[in-house]
């Protein structure tokens, strides 16, 4: 199975600006998340890796640097999108757990609203977004399948298009009508216990509720075959409730009323007609619904739309699809002949502003040329390029004047400090190291940008060389379906609530109903972290970001929700990334782990990897600290405290409490080796030249006593 | 329950704890009874609300015990009167029961006022213990606080913190004061330039080893820790861990852990009590409540513990304990006995029986 990349970090570099000087929080780390598995983050406090969830989430602090990188989430990167842009993203698409389940629910707020809030609202920009998805790939197909040659293509289009409209007439018909039928089996009920107690204040109200509400239920798709006999026993009851004023005899009516519960009954247990197949069937076979039974007519519009029509179309479509890709194949063949021309500007040693920006511009016109149209998975790397390279451009050019400024800020601090010092006074504040931008860097990010967009258009062109074009198609089509539906699918208040009362219960709220009503101070904690999981959950978010959810919790409620998040996770194939220090309770959840340390990640691999062959000293100082059930000996804690990120150290971070540090250590930061496929450590001890050494015997022990229970438990399993 | 008093350093008896009165009563600790001997380290284990903090709270006087007494070294310096009330009050009752009664049982009667008699003076004893307990005995308990950053004041100086208990002590001698903070911090781990500067400056661990020392300073001989580690990072825990072990070896210190992180508190402490909604369910030896778990509690409490394996945790059932379903307390009210020598657990006469078999086996 080619696992499909859900988010891809590269290079993410982040800075906090301080009256002390640049904290730079994260430095240089990259690592991609699949669909469906959890990547968890273990490191110490400040380790960076509740900034980096920040910055997916576009939550960070003000005083936040974004320096370089990229977090590339479908066609977007999360670093350079506007605000508004990220209001479609964050909650809906990526979704975070915090903490404290205390500080993170509304405490004047209900339960219930602040679960549905959330989903009204976004259903409600969602239908937009589909409205103008689908528009947008309607006429960029449309123009294709003209240019392509196709006949008649624009009448099934404009037909695709209609069908809309047909759509959402018939959902809010059958799902009004099925509602009144709820609603008057309801009253029905209600009416039969009151007169059957002979409580008949006011009772006249109540059967003009009813007859409003059943009068409502009858439908094509609810109260159909029994129309014409409910709307004789309406007329009756009518007659019968205004002679019982006067006998007070009730028996009639009870009767009558029992009737009509029955039919309601049987109307809500139909089966529910396939809106979105009936409302194809309307648009292009026929205007009229056909007399069958619902089962019967889903089926057959199911036939109709699948079998007969889509073949037809799918062969005009492809028309314009291998139009299309050919079309951006010789846009991308020149956009790098272009690209590769204009390089040369911004690889200049001094490149001169309004050449570069010239350039710049030339060089965006014929990436956008590059765009497909009826591409349906997003080139994240073509959409993203005009603002990566004008962003770069930007902060290289304005480096020199931002650095100018600090400059000129320092020499002015230091004279005053200097001057004071001399005159005897020990100044009670200290002068704030100056935080240059690294112009270096800035030039060859500038130059990297354009470099990778070439490479990028020459391996499309390779991977466009045997294009399996009815595949396209079909994705174009099954597209266009999903938007069609997706903007014609409307959340109202009351489905809201059915939605939520059906949350809690997945993540294991007990009488939901009942809770739904409540304020958080009614909740304990674990229950209190179960809503909020609830509530990040309202979106169908495709990301789960969980910063130390159980941290807050003790040992059986954090036992609980772990194993929640991992069934909703297998439930509704997430991505999850799990931040916590504790490695216990990774060992649990993680498929990969990144161990991160000083703004780094030191060690990546899968968490058998980690656990079980753990090669970086501070995932062994981490490992060997953490005392498990059969310890004995003397706990082996980490010497000091992290550096100080305002001075990053020259080499590695952890070498001044890492016993095992080598003298390269402090003079050279170590790359990442390679030690499998999957396992990559950044320690000069993986080095063909270093001294071979020793795991501590405390994790050698552990290692191999987990492999014994493990081997008893297969000979068992066996 | 010890036979042997002499190595008995805090002996807590039929301790209860309640907040709030009436209807709305809150038992946070229930009749909780337990001994620690000296040198060791004794850990309280139990969810959160569960009132482990009340039970070391309690015991050191911040609390004014409901029922029960605490005994330190031989003297009783936490009595609480709950006990006494509730037996008079059920005497007077059954006398006025008895005296209604047409038959003559004034024998009876005379017995009960005697017994009432009897109980007003453990009253007044218990009340007069409570009041005039031994300050000087009392400081020989110390508390470790649970979090570091809110337990220190951000406006006074180490040094200041440190020797505020000497102060309160009446230690008037500024030199002598001066040489033991700096002998306790260096005993910590820091060192003597730390002594001038504010907690802020501090990081967690080191704010965890100041309280540490402050505690240590009024040479005690018991220690309570109530969840010292739970608001730190994983590597400054077994710092701290560390620490209070080398304290407990080098100045026979006696520890009572609270905390709720098991594979911590096995590592740690000799004898473990678990505690479920204000009761102790089961108090054993470490590796004897590990190797065998009684409590249905204390077997849902292991199961969940997270272990750094991932083989192990892929494949781990975690045990529910419902006490509605778990147990018949309806029929039999559940009470603390010896399961076998050491091992205690709160069951009922039948649970006894099945508990000693499974021991046995």
């Amino acid at each position: 199975m080619a696992e499909e990349k859900k988010l891809e970090v590269k290079d993410l570099r982040i800075s906090f600006k301080t009256n002390n000087g640049k904290v730079q929080a994260v430095r240089d780390i990259s690592f991609d998340l699949y669909k469906g598995e959890t990547l968890a983050i273990v490191g110490e406090s400040g380790s960076g890796k509740s900034v980096t969830s920040r910055a997916i989430m576009g939550i960070l602090a003000g005083n936040a640097i974004k320096e370089g990188g990229k977090i590339i989430y479908g066609d977007k990167d999360l670093l350079k999108i506007s605000e508004d842009e990220f209001h479609r993203i964050r909650g809906d698409k990526i979704a975070m757990i915090f903490q404290d389940p205390l500080s993170s629910l509304n405490p004047i707020m209900r339960i219930g609203q602040q679960l549905t809030e959330a989903m009204i609202l976004k259903n409600k920009a969602a239908r937009s977004e589909s409205k103008k998805a689908l528009g947008r790939m309607f006429n960029a197909l449309d123009s294709k399948m003209k240019a392509a040659g196709v006949e008649d293509g624009r009448e099934d289009l404009v037909k695709f298009k209609t069908f809309g409209a047909v759509h959402s007439k018939l959902q809010s018909e059958y799902t009004a009508a099925k509602d009144y039928a709820i609603e008057a089996l309801a009253n029905a009920e209600n009416l039969v216990l009151r007169l059957e107690n002979k409580a008949i204040n006011g009772i006249a109200q109540d059967f003009a509720k009813f007859d409003h509400a059943a009068k409502g239920s009858i439908s094509r798709f609810v109260v159909y075959e029994d129309a014409e006999e409910l709307k004789k026993l309406l007329d009756t009851l009518k007659k019968e409730e205004a002679e019982a004023k006067k006998t007070k005899e009730y028996s009639h009516l009870i009767s009558d009323l029992k009737r009509s519960a029955e039919i309601f009954t049987r109307a809500i247990e139909k089966d529910e007609p396939n809106t979105f197949t009936l409302a194809y069937y309307l648009a292009f076979v026929d205007k009229n619904i056909p007399e069958q039974p619902i089962a019967e007519m889903n089926e057959m519009t199911h036939k109709r739309i699948e079998v007969d029509y889509m073949d037809a179309f799918m062969e005009k479509a492809q028309k314009g699809v291998e139009y299309s890709v050919k079309e951006t194949n010789e846009a991308r063949k020149a956009a790098i002949k272009l690209l590769r021309e204009k390089v040369s500007v911004l690889e200049k040693e001094n490149p001169d502003v309004k050449e570069t920006k010239a350039a710049v511009k030339e060089m965006k016109d014929a990436v956008i040329k590059c765009l497909d149209p009826l591409e349906v998975a997003k080139d994240s790397e073509t959409h993203t390029f005009a603002t990566s390279i004008d962003y770069a451009v930007d902060f290289y050019f304005g480096g020199f004047k931002k650095n100018a400024n600090e400059e000129k800020r320092y020499n002015k601090q230091k004279a005053k400090h200097d001057r004071l010092t001399a005159s005897g006074k020990t100044p009670d504040w200290e002068v704030a190291m100056p935080s240059y931008i690294n112009m270096d860097a800035a030039h060859k990010d500038m130059v990297d940008t354009v470099n990778d967009m070439i490479k990028h258009f020459e391996q499309q062109l390779k991977n466009n060389e045997n294009a399996d074009y009815p595949a396209r198609t079909l994705e174009v089509v099954d597209y266009l379906k999903e938007q069609a539906e997706l903007s014609v699918y409307k959340i109202t208040k009351s489905v809201a609530k059915e939605r939520a009362i059906k949350l809690m219960e997945n993540v294991g709220i007990d009488n939901p109903r009942r809770r739904f009503r409540q304020y958080p101070f009614e909740f304990s904690g674990g229950m209190r972290q179960r809503i909020v999981i609830a509530i990040a959950l309202t979106a169908n978010p495709d990301i789960l970001i969980c910063d130390e959810p159980t941290t807050a919790l003790d040992v059986t409620i954090q036992a609980q929700i772990l194993e929640l998040i991992n069934d909703l996770k297998k439930q509704r194939n997430l991505s999850v990334i799990f931040i916590t220090h504790d490695l216990g309770v990774v060992a649990n959840m993680a498929d990969r782990i990144a161990v991160m340390y000083a703004g780094k990640i030191v060690e990546y691999g899968t968490a058998d990897d980690i656990f079980y062959d753990p090669a970086h000293p501070y995932t062994w100082a981490l490992l060997s600290s953490v005392p498990d059930l059969d310890t004995k000996e003397k706990l082996a804690s980490i010497p000091g405290t992290p550096p100080n990120m305002i001075y990053p150290p020259k080499g590695d971070a952890f070498a001044e409490r890492n016993v095992y540090a080598l003298e390269i250590d402090f003079e050279e930061q170590p790359p990442m080796f390679k030690i499998s496929d999957t396992h990559y450590a950044a320690t000069w001890l993986l080095h063909p030249d270093a001294p071979k050494l020793q795991k501590p015997e405390v994790i050698t022990e552990r290692i191999e006593r987990m492999k014994r229970t493990r081997g008893n438990n297969d000979v068992r399993e066996q | 329950m010890s036979e042997n008093n002499n190595d008995v350093l805090l002996k807590v008896e039929h301790l209860s704890m309640y907040f709030g009165r009436g209807k709305a009563v809150n038992k946070a600790v229930n009749d909780v009874s337990f001994d620690i001997k000296k040198g060791e380290v004794f850990g309280l284990v139990g969810e959160s609300g569960c009132g482990k903090t009340t039970t070391g709270r309690t015991i050191i006087r911040l609390y004014d015990a409901t029922a029960g007494s605490v005994y330190f070294k031989g003297e009783r310096i936490v009595a609480g009167t709950g006990h006494y009330l509730d037996e008079i009050k059920e005497l007077r009752e059954k006398i006025k029961q008895l005296s209604s009664d047409s038959s003559d049982h004034s024998k009876e009667i005379d017995e009960a006022k005697e017994r009432i008699a009897e109980l007003k003076k453990e009253v007044s004893q218990a009340k007069k213990d409570h009041k005039n307990a031994d300050r000087k005995l009392v400081n020989k308990i110390q508390m470790i606080y649970q979090d570091p950053i809110a337990s220190l004041d951000p406006r006074m100086t180490i040094k200041e913190i440190v020797a505020e208990g000497l102060q309160i002590q009446g230690v008037k001698d500024k030199a002598y004061i001066e040489q033991q903070v700096i002998k306790m911090l260096e005993t910590v781990g820091l060192v003597s330039e730390h002594a001038t500067r504010y907690p802020h400056e501090f990081s967690g661990g080191q704010r965890q080893r100041i309280g540490i020392a402050r505690a240590i300073i009024m040479k005690p001989e018991l220690i309570i820790a109530d969840e010292p580690i739970s608001a730190l990072d994983v590597s400054i825990r077994a710092q701290v861990i560390n620490l209070l072990n080398d304290l407990c070896k080098s100045m026979g210190l006696t520890i009572l852990f609270i905390a709720h992180d098991l594979s911590v508190v096995k590592y740690f402490s000799n004898r473990i009590g678990v505690m479920y909604y204000g009761n102790m369910v089961e108090l054993a030896e470490s590796d004897e409540l590990f190797r065998h778990p009684l409590h249905p509690y204390t077997r849902s409490l292991l199961s969940a513990i997270p272990l750094p394996d991932p083989h192990t945790e892929k494949g781990r059932e975690r045990i529910r304990y419902n006490p509605l379903t778990d147990h018949k307390y309806s029929t039999e009210k559940p009470e603390f006995r010896e399961v076998c020598p050491g091992h205690f657990v709160r069951c009922t006469l039948e649970e006894f029986d099945e508990y000693v078999k499974k021991v046995q086996e």
